[in-house]
């Protein structure tokens, strides 16, 4: 049997293409090397209870924010959201508190109650970031012929936006402390990624009751509603072309599938890879995607409470040790976390809360040639050691967070790249960089005709972000029209 | 670098990089065409000259640039001071 399209990669974006493609009528095969399908959203079991990886909270779900029609288009919208208070995140910069609120106006308002002189400041840059969150999909309006805004806004440096904006730097720190959720670099990360990151969550941030897998779960349930396939443990190997077109791909196991669309949905590099003959890609394309480096990976710290002993919190926590949040912290220190409370199954006490901190891949090379389980006891030392770090920063926000503790699981960029073949360890994949645009900005589209990508290495990560991208590459197999009319407009 | 450098290097990186034999590199030929030039693969040759010569090339200069002997030019009036 041929296909119409073969997706490989059953993360998040490989999923959402699979689901909107097999909707329109084509016949779809999604290719999962895993166990279990999810990528970066999948979650893990221990002890009955389920832990997640990359997925904590989401923005951008309200009624009438762009998010919700496509969720609602993917049958998404009737899991099990939870909306965070309105205050949803926390932000402690060297034991100065900043609460982040939902709502564009009172984002600025209650900023500006801690930053009194810069009020105009804020209101301006809530406004960009309303702006930013409503013109999110301007770019498959068929009607539109360039998105101005958003190049402008990939060509500029956040930072250094930030820095002209306030005055305070104080304030700089607040509005970029929930962005722990991307890689804050002060040379490179652009003031689209910056925007987008944030936007949607102060529009309307939620949780999910339940793992981030309900998410995929549901995608890939759908998709074989349709009649549509997703095969796990299906890890492509080869993508085989003929006549500059892509034929087939060949997976691990030596199966082999035939398909008229292919979808890479997994890292770039990793697609580039998989194209073995000789001239079929040609070197400045293939260099171009092993030139582009990948984001930093994330250490998590998973703690499981003891019953009753530590109330659920609707919002999220970030701790700074020291002021000044865009400066990476020195190689083995942990200086940052992010502490994210799971919605409670039932009663008013929280049984699971993440600690996450960015974590460089150099940190852990020692262990790079290991095997997942078998990588020896100087590294679970070595894990041990640094959750204990991040749990005396967590405890300065989240009293008696120690005590609670009935056991914890720990996971490393190793970890990432150990299930989910993650370069690095990346977790957010490809780094943008306002200062070269052009060159790292991927297209949806490859040399073939008939090859896209797709996911968080494209144009943005995150669930929002990947979620707008895989649009953007359906819209190159069924057309910008297409996805306009029947998807952002809901016709 | 001088021009004669120039030129031998740029055509070295481009014969290579799109696969192209060098010998059609002459300096009235068409970039485009003699590349093979789709709008991405643009972006991919646009990457490679900043990647070599640390020269940007931004997307209004770039329809100034036709034949090879234009893209020589470019490179040459734009090379970082040493």
């Amino acid at each position: 049997m041929k296909y119409d399209v073969i997706v490989i990669g059953g993360g998040l974006g490989g999923l959402e293409c699979g689901y909107i493609l097999a909707r329109a009528g084509k016949s779809v095969l999604v290719l999962e090397q895993g166990r279990q399908t999810g990528g970066c959203l999948q979650s893990y079991r221990r002890n009955g209870l389920k832990f997640d990886t990359g997925f904590h909270y989401v923005g951008g779900l309200e009624k009438g924010q762009p998010l919700y029609r496509v969720f609602e288009y993917l049958g998404l919208d009737s899991l099990p959201w939870h909306r965070m208070d309105e205050t949803f995140d926390r932000i402690t910069v060297a034991g100065r508190e900043y609460a982040l609120s939902q709502g564009y106006d009172n984002f600025a308002l209650r900023l500006a109650e801690d930053f009194p002189n810069e009020k105009e400041a804020l209101k301006q840059y809530a406004s960009l970031l309303s702006e930013t969150e409503s013109r999110q999909l301007d770019g498959l309006n068929p009607e539109c012929q360039e998105d101005d805004f958003a190049s402008s806004l990939c060509e500029t440096n956040a930072y250094q936006y930030l820095c002209q904006s306030f005055r305070d730097t104080g304030l700089i720190d607040a509005v970029s402390g929930a962005s722990l959720k991307m890689e804050l670099r002060k040379s490179s990360l652009p003031l689209f990624t910056f925007l987008h990151g944030n936007s949607g969550y102060v529009g309307s941030s939620w949780r999910l009751k339940g793992s981030g897998s309900l998410l995929t779960g549901a995608l890939a349930e759908g998709i074989r509603k349709q009649g549509g396939e997703v095969k796990c443990r299906a890890g492509a190997e080869e993508l085989i072309g003929e006549r500059h077109r892509i034929v087939r791909v060949r997976c691990t196991d030596g199966n082999t599938y035939e398909g008229d669309v292919f979808i890479g949905a997994i890292h770039p590099a990793l697609v580039c890879r998989m194209i073995k003959q000789d001239g079929l890609l040609k070197p400045a394309y293939r260099n171009r995607i092993f030139r582009q480096t990948n984001t930093f990976g994330v250490f998590t710290v998973s703690l499981v409470l003891k019953p009753d002993e530590l109330r659920y919190f609707n919002y999220n926590r970030y701790v700074y040790r020291k002021a000044d949040v865009w400066s990476s912290a020195s190689p083995g220190e942990i200086d940052r976390v992010m502490i994210s409370c799971r919605v409670p199954e039932d009663g008013a006490y929280a049984r699971q809360i993440d600690l996450l901190t960015p974590f460089l891949w150099e940190e852990c090379l020692p262990w790079v040639q290991t095997e997942i389980g078998k990588r020896g006891e100087d590294y679970l030392l070595w894990k041990e050691r640094i959750a204990d770090a991040c749990m005396v920063l967590a405890e300065t926000v989240v009293p008696g967070l120690g005590d609670a503790v009935e056991q914890r699981y720990i996971s490393t960029p190793l970890t990432y790249a150990g299930y989910l073949q993650a370069p690095e360890g990346s977790a957010y994949g490809v780094r943008k960089d306002a200062g070269n645009p052009l060159e790292v900005l991927l297209s949806p589209r490859t040399p073939f005709p008939n090859l896209y990508l797709t996911g968080q290495s494209l144009m943005m990560h995150g669930v929002q972000g990947v979620t707008q991208t895989a649009l953007f590459t359906c819209a190159e197999v069924l057309g910008r029209d297409w996805i306009w009319r029947h998807i952002v407009e809901g016709k | 670098m001088t021009r004669n450098e120039i030129i031998e290097k740029v055509n070295a990186l481009l014969a290579e990089e799109f696969e192209v034999d060098a010998e059609a590199f002459t300096s009235n030929a068409n970039v485009k065409d003699t590349l093979s030039l789709d709008s991405l693969s643009l972006v991919d040759l646009v990457a490679l000259i900043q990647q070599n010569y640390k020269v940007k090339i931004p997307v209004t200069d770039l329809r100034t640039i036709v034949t090879f002997n234009d893209l020589y030019d470019y490179i040459e009036s734009h090379q970082p001071s040493a």
